[in-house]
């Protein structure tokens, strides 16, 4: 007796979004680290099978099923965010993404100490996101780890892609060793510089492997303290890249910071400027407030976006993280936290809409305009 | 505008401040190269008693991670939060739209005045 399932016809997805969107959060996965495989020298194949991937984890429960919703698993099995066709059907169709910006789901090797397994694990990751994911959706684009433990391979790597048409940023994470502006760091940040792209630092591997603790008084308990104390790291990171004057030796570098909510912003850059009025002399090469330098050089990702009280607040809050030109839209699917291009955001007046979810992605990764069938002006 | 008289050239060397009171005013009078400058003892951010800050140069907008000292003897920094202000101008080092209110100086016959 054979059981036979009917399939669903196939129907077109009509897009819930008029015009189309740039999501510069979008998580893509390995149905199985052997997906990396082909990439990866064979000592490392052999280690992988013998001994599993032997990297840190991150010491916390997360959310949803597995930290993702539980319906983006896909049908077809693995991973949440494997299935590039399940990832159409359920996100960048539907949402009229236009651009998806690619950011995986590797961060382990982040956190390691062995600097060659981590470079190699890198390399491996980055051209099967090439070959499996830009190679297959010209909507994608990805972002090119590297093994942040060592300047030098990370600046090979950078090197070895930088030029990729696909490859738009440079990926770590909030998670390390010292803060990031510290100049152990800089030669990665002339070579972003030199090909133009930015520095994108995403939540995760803070407190794991070799990184400091994930808050200045150690570890908490529960994820949702870490999850509300991510801004505490990315304070340190803003603050030191202000302060050791990275943005002064490179002044076209930008650093995008992702996931660790909004409008913990405003109030930092005010404290950071008032305290800049008082102790100045202290870092002399600091030349303009530093709120200037956020500015001028950082962009920051919308999700997870804070639901403030009412609408005034929040509309206050978007205003004073200069939204206008440093929001970028983010929905950080097929995580459970993912926020809705449709509902996240009240709405919003002006071209504000337009400069979140299209124009400061555009300019940053220096993609197209949207095309006249997605909602585009025709000139 | 009236000239209050509040000291004699001689009694006053270079680098030197004192802090005098005119007409209920509490001002204070600089001498830097020879010339003379006067400053309201008022920080334009909190009040403070400006004038009784230290005189001092700063460190000048440099390259990164290099210190450049100069200025000596023209910055007063406030007591209380640290801002700089230019001794010669009145106006802030940060931000030039925020300035301590300056007075003309004068000299006469020997003598400093301040002009209100």
């Amino acid at each position: 007796m054979s059981l036979e399932i009917e399939k669903p016809a196939k129907q077109l997805i009509k897009p819930k979004l008029k015009k189309s969107i740039i999501d510069c959060d979008i998580h893509h996965n390995v149905r199985d680290i052997k997906d990396i495989f082909p990439y990866l020298p064979k000592n490392y194949r052999e280690q992988i099978e013998l001994w599993g991937t032997q990297l840190p984890d991150f010491p916390f429960m997360n959310g949803g099923l597995r930290g993702r919703m539980n319906n983006s698993y896909p049908p077809s099995g693995g991973n949440a965010g494997s299935d590039l066709q399940f990832m159409r059907e359920q996100h960048l169709d539907p949402y009229n993404v236009e651009y998806g910006i690619l950011t995986g789901e590797f961060p382990w090797q982040y956190a390691s100490q062995q600097v060659d397994y981590a470079a190699a694990l890198c390399s491996a990751y980055n051209d099967w996101t090439v070959e499996y994911w830009l190679e297959k959706d010209s909507r994608l684009r990805g972002s090119i780890l590297i093994p942040i433990q060592d300047p030098n391979l990370a600046v090979k790597e950078i090197h070895r892609l930088g030029n990729h048409p696909g490859m738009v940023q440079v990926l770590a994470y909030g998670g390390a060793r010292m803060p990031y502006g510290q100049r152990f760091y800089h030669p990665i940040y002339e070579a972003c510089a030199q090909y133009g792209l930015p520095f994108t630092i995403h939540v995760g591997m803070e407190g794991v492997g070799i990184n400091s603790a994930p808050t200045g008084v150690g570890y908490p308990s529960y994820y949702i303290e870490y999850r509300a104390l991510r801004p505490q790291v990315y304070m340190a990171h803003l603050a030191s890249f202000i302060f050791e004057g990275v943005f002064e030796f490179f002044p076209t570098f930008k650093v995008v910071l992702l996931e660790a909510g909004v409008f913990w912003v405003p109030p930092y850059l005010w404290r950071l400027d008032q305290d800049w009025k008082g102790l100045r002399h202290q870092t002399p090469w600091v030349k303009k407030p530093p709120s200037e330098y956020f500015k001028s050089n950082v962009y920051i990702g919308s999700q997870p976006i804070e639901e403030t009280p009412n609408i005034d607040a929040f509309t206050s809050m978007l205003e004073w993280t200069h939204a206008k030109d440093s929001l970028l839209f983010c929905s950080d699917y097929p995580h459970w936290d993912y926020d809705s291009p449709l509902l996240s955001f009240p709405k919003l007046e002006g071209d504000l809409w337009e400069h979140i979810f299209y124009e400061n992605a555009r300019k940053l990764y220096k993609l197209p305009s949207r095309s006249a069938k997605q909602g585009g002006v025709v000139s | 505008m009236a000239t209050h008289f509040v000291t004699d050239l001689i009694s006053m060397a270079d680098g030197q401040h004192v802090i005098v009171n005119v007409e209920g005013r509490s001002i204070g009078l600089y001498r830097i190269n020879g010339e003379y400058y006067a400053l309201h003892n008022r920080c334009p951010h909190e009040g403070a008693q400006l004038c009784k800050g230290k005189v001092c140069g700063t460190t000048l907008p440099s390259d990164v991670y290099a210190y450049q000292f100069g200025r000596q003897g023209e910055i007063v920094r406030c007591p209380w939060h640290g801002w700089e202000f230019d001794i010669k101008t009145g106006k802030s080092l940060v931000d030039e739209k925020v300035r301590v209110r300056s007075y003309k100086v004068t000299v006469e016959d020997g003598k400093v005045g301040i002009v209100i």
